[in-house]
């Protein structure tokens, strides 16, 4: 298993078999190319966030052209900018939102999976009715009746309280069934007769034996977080101070026929960087269980 | 019965399925005195691999010690905290399992595997936990152990990764190795060398250890004495050379004949049927349907275990009549 003098190690091997998948590779160039945009973003925008400069300079509803590239709003809003502002702030909502469900999907169906019992029963049933919750309408009432209430001015970080509250199950269920299958290996046995304590046996010996899938699907989570929170924001229940892909598509929406650069770009933006991620996650897949191809 | 080390009597050990009570272990008792290799020999499903695990207090769910006592260096096992039973696996009592591709975590490295379970067990340092696994990777007879130190299970041949686990074991300088099959998924050129690696250590470390194994060959060759075990209980104890020369159980007899033999010409004769259903085990003794012997008392009465002469036991109730052909090699 070893070439050209290179450990083993399991990463190794599955970036190497990651390196020969193409779309794999080319979703993790785009996945690359919208995180550099996200990081470079404040200095290649040439508005700042939600600035209606562009209105006093009479481009206010100009189409896309060299001063501003996608166009302008009604408002007076430069798009160019704004999706810009946008990759930073729904990546931030994806990659958060997803790294919160997965910890909390680990400690949950980790511990469902591995102690007997009324614990266990009872962090299923919470599992599965968390899953079963119509998860878009509940996020949607509780976006809403949240900003007003309590969190005003937590802004997106609130988005990402609540997808990850509602979102963790599917993490969950995932976590718990190899829990069930890692715990009954040899070597979860041997760790126990050699003196290790539940805690350890837990998070040194089982879950890192479980963490490919967990990355595949996390993968596949930040794309559809982003989804989420798009269809959050373009039905109006966002963040309307932070410019987002979805904020942009409501913002469009009512000159849809007249003014289609608001809409195409953000759009554009969404379903390539979704695209990304979801080719990414399924080259991940290939890479972290290639016996799955089958 | 003073100067034992490990006393395990009539100990029962249930799994409580949905389908109805598995007796795994029913009646078993296992003596093992100190620095002795005791062997425990049955078929699959007889019963020793629980035995073991109870004696590590490590059955699963649903199984659960019903019954008996389990006594190390005096103290009942049963009676302690679980606390206290962590403290003693792995550093005084360890196990070596059958297979070592399962029994090793995957994602770890070799030095992993063996710093994690000394600095667990001892207050040593990092360097000195690397150290230790080092000699003692050059002890069980791995070479460029520095080199091995680095390597992930998978890149291990089988007898390397059994050298690796059983290096593991004995970490802490256990006083008692379990040994569960320690050779069965090896191959056979590979096993002489486990085998005799075993034994060196056994007698260097001057620890106790109980074979688990379904193989009389090997209990020839390590053990001092043998304890038979059927469907969970007690058929037969022994010192090994009685055990071949002069077996009192039907089932011991038939264990020796399944034996293939180098000097003698002669077809292998097998068991008829399979271990019996432990949800329902036979009436009377367990053996009964399956032995060529079988009266009509034996699927009446319980056997007890009844004394041979000194040290040898044997729970059949025609011993005193029969006359049984053990095994001269």
């Amino acid at each position: 298993m070893r070439r050209n003098g290179r450990r083993a190690n399991q990463w190794a091997v599955a970036w190497r078999r990651f390196r020969k998948n193409k779309s794999g590779i080319i979703g993790g160039a785009i996945v690359l190319f919208f995180i550099i945009i996200a990081i470079v973003g404040p200095y290649l925008a040439p508005y700042p966030p939600r600035s209606y400069a562009p209105l006093y300079q009479g481009d206010a509803g100009q189409p896309p052209s060299l001063k501003h590239p996608f166009g302008v709003e009604e408002s007076g809003i430069d798009v160019f900018s704004e999706v810009i502002d946008g990759t930073r702030n729904d990546l931030y909502v994806g990659l958060a939102a997803s790294l919160l469900t997965t910890l909390i999907g680990i400690a949950i169906g980790a511990f469902a999976g591995y102690f007997e019992g009324l614990v266990s029963e009872v962090l299923l049933a919470l599992t599965q009715i968390f899953f079963v919750f119509p998860a878009l309408l509940l996020i949607l009432l509780f976006a809403r009746v949240f900003s007003i209430l309590v969190f005003k001015g937590l802004g997106l970080t609130l988005i990402v309280l609540i997808l990850s509250f509602f979102g963790w199950s599917g993490v969950s269920f995932i976590v718990r069934g190899e829990t069930l299958r890692v715990k009954q290996m040899e070597f979860v046995q041997a760790a126990r007769s050699l003196g290790a304590g539940s805690m350890r046996i837990l998070f040194r010996h089982i879950v890192p034996n479980i963490l490919s899938p967990v990355i595949v699907i996390a993968t596949l989570g930040i794309a559809g977080f982003i989804l989420t929170e798009v269809a959050v924001s373009f039905l109006g229940f966002g963040d309307a101070n932070t410019p987002t892909w979805g904020l942009l598509l409501n913002e469009g929406f009512p000159y849809i026929r007249t003014e289609w650069w608001v809409s195409l770009f953000p759009g554009l933006a969404v379903v390539l960087c979704v695209l990304g991620f979801n080719l990414m996650g399924d080259g991940l897949s290939d890479a972290l269980n290639p016996r799955l191809r089958e | 019965m003073i100067g034992k080390l490990l006393e395990v009597s009539n100990l029962r050990t249930y799994f409580y399925t949905e389908a109805g009570v598995v007796k795994a272990v029913d009646g078993m008792s296992l003596d093992v005195g100190k620095s002795e290799t005791v062997g425990l020999v049955g078929e699959s499903g007889s019963g020793k691999s629980v035995t073991a695990q109870s004696v590590l207090r490590i059955v699963p769910p649903p199984g659960r010690i019903v019954e008996g006592s389990i006594k190390f260096q005096g103290a009942d096992i049963l009676q302690k905290s679980e606390e206290e039973m962590r403290m003693l696996r792995g550093s005084k009592i360890s196990v070596i399992f059958q297979d070592p591709s399962s029994s090793l975590n995957p994602v770890y490295t070799v030095e992993r595997q063996l710093t994690d379970i000394i600095t667990l067990h001892q207050h040593v340092s990092k360097r000195e936990a690397i150290q230790t696994a080092q000699s003692l990777l050059t002890r069980v007879g791995i070479s460029e152990p520095e080199k091995r130190l680095r390597a992930y299970p998978h890149e291990l041949s089988g007898g390397m990764k059994q050298r690796v686990a059983i290096a593991r074991a004995l970490s802490c300088e256990p006083s008692l190795l379990l040994a569960d099959e320690p050779t069965t998924s090896l191959d056979v050129t590979i096993q002489a060398q486990v085998l005799e690696l075993l034994k060196e250590l056994q007698a260097e470390y001057e620890m106790s250890m109980v074979m688990i194994t379904h193989d009389m060959g090997i209990v020839a060759d390590l053990t001092r004495r043998v304890t038979v075990a059927y469907a969970g209980k007690v058929m037969e104890v022994a010192d090994t050379r009685s055990v071949f020369t002069d077996p009192k159980h039907p089932y011991t007899e038939a264990l020796l004949k399944a034996v293939p033999s180098i000097r003698r010409t002669r077809a292998l004769e097998v068991i008829p049927g399979n271990i019996p259903n432990l949800i329902e085990p036979p009436s009377g003794c367990v053996f009964h349907p399956r032995c060529k012997y079988a009266k009509e008392i034996c699927s009446r009465e319980v056997p007890g275990l009844e004394v041979v002469d000194g040290g040898h036991y044997v729970a059949c109730h025609l011993w005193r009549e029969l006359r049984l052909e053990g095994r001269v090699n």
